[in-house]
């Protein structure tokens, strides 16, 4: 009787006692079942505030974020007709998307896309980051400056390269005095790609040039000191030190980018429409297409599950070939 | 000795080497070059929006204008009413921030510094989430919000914007760096949870709460495809989307027009940024680190 009051009692000063108070209660004659009454209760006291403070946040993410994607996996199995009633078709859908051309179309262009990404725009943020750590003057301003590309909104970014990439726009111009022919950048089947590249090349490598920089930055000075005395070149310094240094945010980055750069549609959309003859159609501007415009929602739900597959096995592939690279 | 400043890659010595002064000239070289490149779209934004028609299709294009026409900005704002989307998009901002800082910041204090039980499985619960792709879920979440009754209503984009482990992890680890003996000393004095929170944690995390006001705005102002598609009543629609359906994907509008409404849309955000520029470095800072 004593110790159930013992623990009511402290139990209202605050969680945090318990554990004092246990101490205390302990030796007070109680028998097993209190003892065991007086734990749960305690244990609740304890955990209460701490659940309390998490619930908002799981409610949420079990709504907004878990539902969909349970709901995202079951759809993939159904026919969805909000009219007539929705029905479970099996792999139907998953048949339609392997028996699709489009699809066929959306995953090479997706492909060359990532390809692409890398290609034009990942080593860029690595070198400029390095140049920018050398920088004796104006190492503030650069930083503001190549940051700034990324604070332009995306809508802005759509028209203002339309007028740069246009036949008779700046680029076209600067390209005429090396006497280049004029290029349809975004006209060109070929080219239409690259152009969107380029663009969205510029406007984000900003970000991942400032979190190469910190990394550049934070690498130990004494270490080139020391290979400067042992007779390394700048160059060495940089591909011994400097490089080895960055490592683990070029794996990272990379993978980062793969993800990023597989599902991109926006810029497609915007800037070519997904044209010339289907150039920049890519697998999400597809997935968007099956939904939204021939909403076909079972398909598009499974297209985006496939999606889950292909990504998670490449990421989990990429970490695991990065882990054993790491040890050997 | 005599050189204050602390070295770098080079030091004072490598720069009596001539291989190495021709390399770091070039270096600079490109760095201006880079820079040109980063200015010059701005430039011929703003620059076209003050131009006439007859100059804007001109061959070869030029960089300056050759008069101001101040009349752009009239006619450009009769294709669009700024003054409403403006309004809408603080609004939408006002709620992007609120509503998932509170839910965020619970949680990540949650996790960080109060007695949980399964402390491993919820942090699994949230992270998990960062590696499923967006593409997995965009369908459903527009089906699942229709079928909550949430479309055209700007708690489709308020509630589901708490659903970011991202930010969890960011507050969670700012949470992580402030001492437990803190709070403990704090809970010790009688101090409750609520307070703990409300008086110690929340004054000491102004920074990291402004990164996060921060991504809300970017967000807020830059989405179009996603808000586009979740309000469907057009006079509820923020910039962004206006922007998008009235001005980027006109047809018929002469580019001087165009440019001088995306001028002004584009100013806000460079204020911000200059306003805000500290803060928003050291969240990248945050984001890098956490990597």
């Amino acid at each position: 009787m004593h110790a159930v009051m013992f623990s009511i009692q402290y139990g209202l000063y605050g969680s945090y006692y318990g554990r004092e108070v246990s101490f205390v209660a302990m030796e007070l004659p109680a028998s097993a079942a209190n003892r065991k009454d007086r734990g749960l209760f305690r244990k609740f006291k304890d955990y209460f505030w701490g659940m309390m403070f998490l619930l908002p946040a799981i409610a949420v993410f079990c709504l907004f974020l878990w539902t969909p994607i349970a709901k995202g996996i079951v759809y993939s199995f159904m026919n969805i007709d909000f009219v007539n009633g929705s029905y479970f078709v099996g792999f139907e859908n998953y048949r339609e998307v392997f028996a699709s051309r489009d699809t066929g179309i959306a995953v090479r262009n997706t492909i060359y896309y990532m390809f692409l990404g890398i290609v034009i725009g990942f080593w860029v943020p690595s070198l400029v980051a390095i140049a920018i750590s050398e920088l004796r003057w104006f190492q503030g301003s650069m930083r503001l400056l190549v940051y700034l590309p990324n604070i332009v909104p995306a809508v802005v970014l759509y028209t203002m390269w339309q007028y740069l990439y246009d036949p008779l726009g700046p680029i076209n111009q600067f390209l005429s005095w090396f006497g280049m022919d004029t290029i349809l950048w975004l006209a060109d089947k070929g080219m239409a790609m690259i152009a969107i590249v380029i663009s969205e090349t510029w406007q984000n490598f900003g970000t991942t040039t400032l979190i190469y920089l910190a990394a550049v930055v934070g690498i130990p000075k004494d270490q080139y000191e020391a290979a400067e005395i042992d007779g390394a070149g700048v160059l060495q310094r940089i591909r011994y030190i400097t490089i080895p240094g960055i490592r683990h945010i070029f794996v990272l980055l990379f993978i980062m980018q793969l993800i990023g750069t597989s599902q991109g549609f926006q810029t497609h959309i915007a800037m070519t429409g997904g044209g010339p003859n289907n150039a920049t159609l890519t697998y999400m501007y597809q997935l968007t297409n099956e939904a939204f415009t021939r909403f076909d929602y079972g398909k598009a739900s499974a297209m985006g599950v496939l999606m889950f597959v292909v990504l998670t096995t490449l990421s989990i592939g990429l970490y695991a070939y990065q882990g054993r690279s790491k040890n050997a | 000795m005599s050189s204050p400043r602390e070295r770098s890659i080079m030091s004072v010595f490598d720069f009596k080497k001539p291989f190495v002064l021709i390399g770091y000239g070039i270096m600079l070289i490109s760095l201006a070059a880079l820079a040109v490149s980063m200015l010059y779209p701005f430039g011929t934004t703003i620059f076209t929006s003050f131009k006439t028609k007859k100059e804007v299709f001109t061959f070869p294009p030029s960089f300056f204008p050759e008069q101001l026409q101040f009349s752009n900005y009239l006619e450009g704002f009769k294709y669009v009413d700024l003054n409403g989307a403006f309004w809408n998009t603080l609004i939408l901002f006002a709620g992007n921030a609120i509503i998932p800082m509170i839910v965020v910041a619970f949680a990540g204090f949650s996790l960080s510094q109060m007695k949980l039980p399964f402390r491993k499985g919820f942090t699994l619960f949230f992270m998990c989430t960062l590696m499923i792709p967006s593409a997995t879920y965009l369908i459903p979440n527009f089906l699942n919000l229709q079928s909550l009754g949430f479309i055209d209503s700007y708690w489709a984009l308020w509630l589901p914007a708490g659903a970011n482990a991202f930010n969890i992890m960011l507050l969670k680890s700012f949470f992580d760096g402030i001492h437990t003996e803190l709070f403990e000393a704090a809970r010790i004095d009688g101090a409750s949870e609520l307070r703990c929170f409300f008086q110690l944690a929340v004054p000491m995390s102004i920074p990291v709460f402004s990164t996060l006001l921060i991504f809300a705005f970017t967000y807020t102002w830059n989405d179009w495809y996603w808000t586009s598609l979740v309000i469907t009543t057009p006079d509820k629609l923020p910039i962004a989307p206006v922007i998008y359906h009235n001005i980027t994907q006109s047809a018929n509008l002469a580019l001087n027009t165009k440019f001088s409404v995306l001028t002004v849309v584009m100013i806000p955000p460079l204020v911000f940024f200059l306003i805000f520029q500290k803060n928003i470095i050291h969240g990248l800072n945050l984001s890098a680190v956490k990597g």
